[in-house]
């Protein structure tokens, strides 16, 4: 036992450090797992990418951080109709002369907020429904797990594209639609893995001292399955990812915000598919980029949860 | 007449950090009809030693060195093809220590019996189907549950379901890896009596290994004790019993009660089998012996004779009646007393992945 | 249980979730914005007629008398008429339909077939260049949206090498044919298929795919598989009858699950190619505000997924003799 004492900037600075640490474990399982680092690297990427798109400006200190893109994504005629990529324009111009490598730019936003909130809310509704179905079991159960199974029935696109179409085609909406099916994986493998957790001795012995449900489930419990709800949550952005592309693709995105899914829907209206490759290619590639970013990351988040995947060596 | 015979064999397994010696120098020969019990704890590489034999190792293990003369065939120069048709099965079979993971759960017991023998005979299926009823007939189980599957037999006909596939095709020698350790008692019993009884009918040879001194020295003619990938000691299983040399097999006798000895105390020894990446010279009990000297620390010691076969691989194998007589008090095996004199204790072994 | 009971209560299940599933319809088609009779009047009419048909439509009734007035309706296949076409939306959709199963069945037995094959190689040879490599190339093109998929395999195969059509179900002026081989069989109908249906099969072959390598690992450590070798079995038959025939079996589970996936998918892919399935007729008819035809589409897809469910679990008790009837 140390007889030191610790003032309180020390212990603040421990804490830092502490956090330092903990961040540093958590890294480590990507460490010598190539896919997961390149994962990593693409996702860190459009992050960047998202949080300085547009100008920002700080008022107060009279400063303006300039956006990344070159031009007004909305701005009509910057360039000519249709133009292939040229210096002034590296990915060329739409059928409205507007700056594709603006848009695209642009477009990483709505990407980045689809992807986390439609994620966030669904593997949280999810992770919820399968712990209290399991923890409390009976009728609670049962009746959770006819609600998951009737929305396993409900096909996914189809469900959306009607909503979309009585709420109106507004980005909440979007997100709406997906997390009103998305959460039904989580709920289910959650669930399982909170059945087998609710058998252990630490669970029975901290009934034994008399501690409420919600302690047990919440304090207990949760922290147990919580890498299982972090793998859920990689793919929960993924498939968030595709289904709000799907929707902007069929026309049903949000007409105030331009994403990636909306760009190859307005190459499709300009009759464009044929000749424009320069506007297809580049919003089609980041979308498979980012989802696969968030795949990769998720394999090796998988690895960890279930190693008996994990390469030997 | 030797069935098989080992010889300095040596069967590594690659780790980070080098070879783990899971078999090192082993040398075993058995002869026809004959049953041979290998003891030692869990990790000792006994396992590895029975799979050695029908190169059944996972792919991070490999036989590095030494024979394994099998009815006059080498067995580890064999072709993978060879191997399935002339050795496995056929001439060595295996009982596992589950029988009921041993059958694959999506096909009866008797599909699996049937495929077995039609795959390796020039036999119909109705015919290899009638003799897997009779084997289990032989075995004591209800003829007709060949039709079911694995799950729905209790863990004792599970394991005679097992027995039967083992010896659907009169096998000269059977591999049993504690093939009744998950069972109770008195299912144990019976079950072994079974096994000897068409062990003798057949004349198959076994090796039979198990970390329980009591099923071994129930079933076996001799008995070959295991420990850190080398054979400590072997000799007919009444020395064993009797009269042990190698200090490791007297603290194992301890570890087990006998039914005999009603004011027996039973003796746990101390510490955790070895670290058997690259270890260093020296005899590899010497850190859990009550009786290792500075010799033990550095050299490794050889087997030596004893007659009638009776070999020990140990330092002090000579001062044998003095040693038995200390090995039976239980202040001998005190964890304190243990490790090198004038050096800090031995770093506790890393987990090595081995094959048990 | 017993078998028979455990099937009569899947049955029961069946009826409930079907219920549930147009009780949710009922209440999205009744939410549509504005007056909720607005979406059923066809623009140009007198106030006259236009109360003429919201009666003959019903939607003067109480709630719930349109509830079982539509119920009724869709038991007997009765799905109204389409405002667009002016045709019962049952005669649109039986054909429509037809398209829909006929590419996306395609779509999802190629996936199928070539995903169990390669997760169960993959899974068997662990640790190999192939199983490394197998793995980036299918997570890669489970990332890809189905019509990101489709417009890459238009550019190249339709576009620049001009190998395949790039839109609809048979070159224009071709004769339709009266049959189902005459009209699914002919080298112009499977010409026209071949890349929707490629497409369907790339996106959807990754979850079979690494489902069936992570059951394979799993079930490769099993005790039985070390005895199947040990009985000298050839290396084929380790691999098929015993180590993929035991993995095959959450893929049974998920296969309704793609289906749902693929439903959804079709919707995507028909498109895109401009298939004239129910997918792209159900896009149209909400962008044109033809919610009998709407309906309809989301209601068969729907019922294809609910069915496909019950299959997998009948399958399931079928294949696994294991499973314990609840």
């Amino acid at each position: 036992m140390s007889t030191e004492r610790t003032s309180p900037i020390d212990s603040a600075t421990g804490a830092v450090g502490d956090g330092l640490d903990y961040v540093r474990t958590k890294l480590e399982v990507f460490e010598g797992d190539r896919l997961g680092q390149i994962g990593l690297a693409i996702l860190v990427t459009f992050l960047l990418i998202g949080i300085f798109a547009r100008p920002y400006t700080i008022e107060f200190l009279d400063l303006t951080i300039p956006g990344l893109t070159p031009h007004d994504p909305g701005e009509r005629a910057v360039g000519g109709r249709l133009e292939s990529p040229s210096a002034d324009h590296p990915l060329g111009t739409t059928d409205m002369g507007r700056d594709v490598l603006s848009q695209l730019i642009a477009g990483t936003r709505v990407t980045l907020i689809v992807g986390s909130l439609a994620a966030f809310m669904a593997v949280f509704i999810g992770t919820n429904v399968g712990l209290v179905s399991a923890y409390f079991g009976g009728w609670v159960d049962d009746v959770l797990m006819r609600i998951t199974d009737i929305v396993y029935g409900v096909p996914f696109l189809p469900f959306a594209i009607v909503l979309v179409a009585i709420l109106g085609s507004s980005l909440v909406n979007i997100i709406v639609a997906i997390v009103l099916i998305l959460w039904r994986s989580t709920a289910r493998v959650i669930r399982s893995q909170v059945l087998s957790h609710k058998q252990r001795p630490y669970v029975e012995s901290a009934q034994a001292i008399g501690a409420s449900h919600t302690r047990i489930m919440y304090r207990h419990i949760l922290p147990n399955v919580l890498p299982l709800t972090f793998l859920y949550a990689a793919f929960a952005v993924g498939w968030a990812v595709i289904a709000e592309a799907s929707l902007s693709f069929l026309g049903f995105g949000d007409p105030n915000m331009l994403s990636w899914g909306e760009m190859i829907y307005n190459v499709y209206t300009a009759n464009a598919i044929r000749e424009a490759w320069w506007w297809v290619f580049p919003p089609g590639i980041a979308i498979m980029l980012f989802v696969m970013s968030v795949f990769f990351i998720g394999r090796t988040l998988e690895e960890v949860v279930n190693p008996e995947l994990r390469h030997q060596k | 007449m030797t069935l098989l015979d080992i010889t300095e064999l040596k069967t590594y397994y690659r780790a980070d950090d080098g070879w783990v010696r899971a078999t090192d120098d082993v040398s075993l020969s058995i002869d026809r009809g004959e049953t041979v019990g290998l003891v030692g704890e869990s990790g000792s590489g006994k396992t590895t030693l029975a799979k050695s034999i029908i190169r059944l190792l996972p792919d991070n293990a490999e036989v590095v060195d030494g024979s394994i003369d099998f009815d006059g065939t080498e067995v580890t120069e064999l072709s993978n093809r060879e191997l399935r048709k002339q050795i496995r099965w056929s001439e060595i079979s295996m009982i596992p220590q589950n029988a009921m993971n041993g059958f694959d759960p999506v096909y009866t017991v008797g599909e699996q019996i049937v495929e077995v023998i039609t795959y390796h005979e020039d036999t119909s299926k109705a015919e290899a189907r009638e003799r897997a009823r009779t084997l289990f007939d032989d075995l004591g189980v209800d003829p007709d549950r060949v039709d079911d599957y694995p799950h729905q037999f209790s863990g004792g006909m599970a394991q005679r379901a097992m027995i039967a596939l083992a010896l659907a095709l009169s096998p000269s020698l059977v591999l049993a890896d504690e093939p009744t350790t998950a069972l109770d008692v008195v299912i144990q019993d019976r079950i072994l009596e079974t096994i000897k009884e068409l062990q003798e009918e057949l004349n198959s040879a076994m090796i039979m290994i198990t970390h329980d001194m009591s099923v071994v020295s129930e079933t076996c003619d001799r008995i070959a004790v295991v420990y850190g990938g080398r054979i400590v000691e072997i000799a007919d299983a009444e020395t064993i019993i009797m009269n042990p040399r190698h200090p490791y097999t007297l603290g194992l006798r301890n570890a087990f009660p006998d039914i005999s000895d009603d004011d027996q105390e039973l003796i746990s020894i101390p510490g955790t089998p070895p670290d058997l990446v690259d270890p260093d010279d020296g005899c590899r009990f010497a850190p859990r012996c009550p009786f290792a000297e500075e010799e033990c620390w550095e050299v490794t010691p050889e087997p030596e004779s004893y007659g009638d076969g009776h070999a020990v691989e140990c330092h002090r194998a000579d001062e044998i009646e003095h040693l038995q007589e200390e090995a039976g008090k239980k202040e001998t095996w005190v964890e304190q007393d243990l490790g090198r004199s004038e050096e800090i204790e031995p770093s506790p072994p890393e987990e090595v992945e081995l094959d048990d | 249980m017993g078998l028979r009971a455990y099937v009569a209560r899947r049955i029961l299940q069946l009826i409930v979730t079907f219920w549930a599933f147009f009780t949710l319809l009922f209440v999205l088609f009744r939410m549509m914005p504005g007056d909720p009779t607005s979406m059923f009047i066809m623009d140009g009419m007198t106030p006259e007629q236009r109360e003429q048909r919201i009666a003959e439509l019903g939607l003067d009734q109480p709630l719930y008398v349109q509830y079982v007035e539509y119920a009724r309706q869709l038991l007997t296949g009765d799905f109204g008429q389409s405002f667009i076409y002016r045709d019962p939306v049952i005669d649109i959709i039986v054909v429509r339909f037809m398209n829909t199963i006929v590419l996306m069945g395609t779509a999802l037995v190629i996936a199928y077939l070539i995903g169990i094959t390669f997760g169960a190689i993959m899974g068997w040879w662990r640790d190999s260049r192939f199983e490394r490599g197998g793995i980036v190339v299918t997570l890669i093109a489970r990332s890809s949206p189905e019509f990101w998929v489709g417009i890459v395999l238009l550019s190249v195969f339709a576009f620049w090498l001009g190998w395949f059509p790039s839109s609809g179900m048979r070159t224009t002026g071709g004769e339709l044919g009266g049959g189902f081989v005459a009209r699914y069989g002919s080298a112009d109908f499977l010409r026209h298929l071949f890349l929707p249906a490629l497409t369907g099969a790339i996106v959807y072959l990754a979850t079979p795919t690494l489902l069936m390598r992570s059951t394979m690992l799993d079930v490769l450590n099993a005790d039985f598989i070390e005895i199947k070798k040990a009985e000298g079995l050839p290396e084929r038959t380790v691999l098929y009858k015993h180590a993929a025939r035991n993995s095959i079996l959450p893929i049974v589970t998920v296969m309704a699950i793609a289906t749902g996936a693929a439903m959804g998918g079709s919707v995507v892919i028909e498109t895109v190619f401009n298939w004239p399935g129910m997918g792209r007729e159900m896009v149209n008819a909400v962008n044109n505000n033809d919610y009998p035809l709407a309906m309809a589409a989301f209601f068969l897809m729907g019922s294809v997924v609910i069915i496909m469910n019950f299959i997998a679990d009948l399958t399931y008790v079928y294949l696994d003799p294991r499973v314990e009837y609840e």
